[in-house]
């Protein structure tokens, strides 16, 4: 796409984000020729997006426990001082904060994302509901507002019928969630929800409703314009995750067809229509086993799984929020759309999938990630970077190309095999256990894949147990019995097995 | 150490499931798979730091852990737990563990670094495998601690906004 610069009022863009969203941005705002200002933080002065962008506004004498992305005064204050034309917020912190976008327009900044009115709205659980429901979108049967208490929860859940999902009013991201399949649990699920949202997102306003069981996550991208023109770019399927938290997407979906995919698509931006929604958003769905399907949320904002979506489409969403906020027009109409063989993402996080996906924060002593045609990395780490607690545990987005399917999982499997990190535990062992599931192969799986599917959450062979267990050996050898070093007597050891051993010593 | 008696030329790793894979000593730097025998290295290098090579592929290691005989290795991302006996010490481990019963105690602790949100149960209560005990918040999750056995709760180590550590111990139950 051309892109003059001088028809751009954006010329200097002020990223209210971190990690590798931030470094994401950046990219595309260099190739548009638009400089960026980035906060550098006490937290993490060393980390990548710093050294990247043009401008560096140095905060790390603020040592508030409140992060400076989420401090609405202070980035104000910081894009006046930095003289920045426009703000984009990534995902997280404020992205999808309604008060926040309100405040760079009153200060004269452009806002990179969808109006305030139309954050709100879809930020407010229920009042999207309600306008889903206006809309004609089909719902799941729920509360008719938010649940004041454990009671007022068990009445409505009797009425609509065992299990219900209780959800956070301001939530997002999965947080605030809680699944209650009989009344005895309804009052601890309640609390646990109720609390999640309080400290998730200063809300602690939840609602319920009937839970689909085993559903696909079915998501649509949505890309509107300030003159109301709105497409949608095709679905992520996003149901391999666990306790609601993706763990990997790809675009498009074995569970659609075209006539599917155009009837989904068509309610998507019927929803993003009825709050004139401009700018990159995300319509998530709920597809039953019966292809029935369900409006669940949409997301105000660009999300962590934007890549599969671009590499099959072949636009830059990035760019495409920058033009929107500058106030271009949409130059792509929805049948300029068509979707190009296959895209996976594998979120690499620091958490350790031996122990229960528990996150480990800590410092990246080193690492290699590999590149191809087929791989795009997305990410905001390098080595000697530390995956801090304050923050989530993400390392970088494996992002993967194929033909197809098929081609898009083998290379996958091989991309795997040449990430190296060194220092901290990764998802990476359930990555490489995933793309030899036959279940995952056939792409049949659904939201509840990881927790009833699976019986083990990584990949460890045999051998691979085998050769740890011969570098203890060597170890304690080194260790133990410093003559064994002197390289003597090679030939009286004859060459053995371990595991036939094994079954003879199991014999005893 | 310098024990050159017969008997001393095998090792065993025990693994935390209780595997058992034995190996030559001295240790040789292949290792025997049906009728083949494939070369296993060690090695280093500027790029990746120390791997293991096998069947042409490398598998970055790591030593998480070493104390005594007890190690702790990440192999390609996943970490093992061996301890290293001789073949005397597999024997007396053998005899002390033929006389050993179940363990009448668990220990819940901790799963990883966070702030305790709630603690669901009292010294004395019963409870049963699977049943949340504790809610701890890390990374902005609310996790429910589930109780890993049926059994009496004994000991409470813990209150609510208390920070804890990974592996802290958080409550102690009596198997039942």
């Amino acid at each position: 796409m051309n892109i003059k610069s001088t028809d751009m009022k954006i010329k200097r863009i002020l990223i209210a984000n971190r990690g590798e969203i931030a470094v994401r941005i950046i990219k595309t705002a260099a190739r548009m020729k638009i400089s960026t200002i980035v906060i550098k933080t006490a937290v993490e002065p060393n980390a990548m997006y710093v050294s990247m962008a043009d401008i560096v506004y140095d905060n790390t004498e603020d040592t508030s426990d409140i992060p400076v992305f989420l401090n609405i005064d202070k980035l104000i204050e910081i894009a006046g001082k930095t003289n920045a034309d426009a703000v984009h917020p990534g995902y997280g912190f404020l992205a999808e904060n309604a008060y926040f976008a309100q405040k760079c327009i009153d200060n004269n900044i452009i806002f990179i994302g969808p109006s305030p009115d139309a954050i709100y709205k879809m930020g407010n659980k229920t009042i999207a509901r309600r306008i889903a429901l206006a809309s004609g979108i089909p719902m799941a049967v729920g509360s008719e507002g938010n649940i004041g208490n454990e009671d007022e929860a068990m009445a409505v859940a009797g009425k609509i019928g065992y299990p219900i999902i209780i959800k956070a009013a301001s939530g997002g991201g999965g947080r605030g969630m809680r699944i209650v399949r009989n009344p005895q649990e309804m009052e601890r699920m309640f609390i646990i929800a109720s609390k999640e949202a309080e400290t998730a997102f200063n809300d602690p306003s939840v609602f319920i409703e009937k839970y689909i069981e085993n559903p696909k996550h079915i998501e649509f991208q949505i890309l509107g314009d300030t003159a109301g023109n709105i497409i949608h770019l095709g679905e992520r399927d996003c149901s391999i995750q666990r306790k609601h938290q993706k763990l990997l997407e790809e675009a498009p979906s074995v569970a659609l067809d075209e006539e599917l995919r155009k009837t989904m698509g068509n309610m998507a931006v019927r929803i993003a229509a009825a709050v004139n929604y401009y700018s990159a958003g995300t319509v998530e769905f709920l597809l039953d086993s019966d292809k029935n399907f369900y409006f669940m949320e949409m997301n105000t904002r660009i999300q962590v799984e934007h890549p599969v979506t671009e590499i099959v489409t072949g636009i830059d969403l990035i760019e495409q929020q920058i033009l929107v906020a500058n106030g271009d027009k949409l130059k792509i109409r929805q049948n300029d759309v068509n979707l190009k063989g296959w895209a996976i993402e594998c979120r690499i996080n620091a958490e350790d999938v031996q122990s229960g996906f528990a996150p480990v924060p800590g410092r990246i002593e080193n690492l290699s990630l590999p590149s191809a045609p087929y791989i795009r990395v997305d990410t905001g780490v390098q080595a000697g970077s530390s995956v801090v607690a304050n923050y989530d545990s993400m390392i970088a987005k494996l992002i993967i190309s194929g033909r197809d399917r098929k081609d898009a999982i083998r290379n996958c499997k091989m991309a795997l095999d040449k990430v190296w990190i060194k220092g901290t535990k990764t998802t990476l062992p359930f990555f490489r256990m995933l793309v030899r599931n036959q279940k995952f192969l056939n792409g049949d799986f659904t939201t509840a894949f990881i927790e009833k599917d699976l019986d083990k959450y990584f990949l460890s062979s045999e051998y691979e147990e085998m050769l740890a267990a011969w570098l203890a050996t060597k170890l304690f050898i080194e260790e133990n019995f410093l003559e064994d070093s002197i390289p003597v007597d090679f030939e009286h050891t004859s060459e053995m097995s371990p595991w036939l051993l094994n079954k003879r010593i199991n014999q005893f | 150490m310098s024990d050159k008696k017969p008997g001393l030329n095998k090792l065993y790793a025990l693994s935390s499931e209780n595997k058992v894979f034995c190996f030559p000593r001295p240790l040789k730097h292949s290792i025997k798979i049906g009728k083949r025998v494939y070369d296993v290295r060690l090695k280093t290098d500027d790029k990746f730091g120390t791997y293991i090579l096998w069947k042409n592929r490398k598998y970055p290691v790591e030593i998480v852990r070493s104390r005594q005989n007890k190690y702790e290795i990440l192999f390609n991302d996943i970490s093992y737990t061996f301890t290293v006996e001789t073949p005397f010490s597999l024997k007396r481990l053998k005899v002390l563990g033929s006389g050993r019963g179940k363990a009448e105690k668990e220990l819940v602790k901790a799963p990883m670094p966070g702030k305790i949100i709630d603690v669901l149960v009292r010294e004395g209560a019963s409870v049963l495998r699977g049943e949340p005990v504790i809610i701890l918040e890390a990374m902005k999750m609310q996790n429910e601690i589930q109780s890993p056995v049926n059994g009496r709760v004994t000991a409470v180590n813990t209150r609510p906004n208390t920070n804890v550590m990974k592996d802290d111990p958080l409550l102690e139950i009596k198997i039942e």
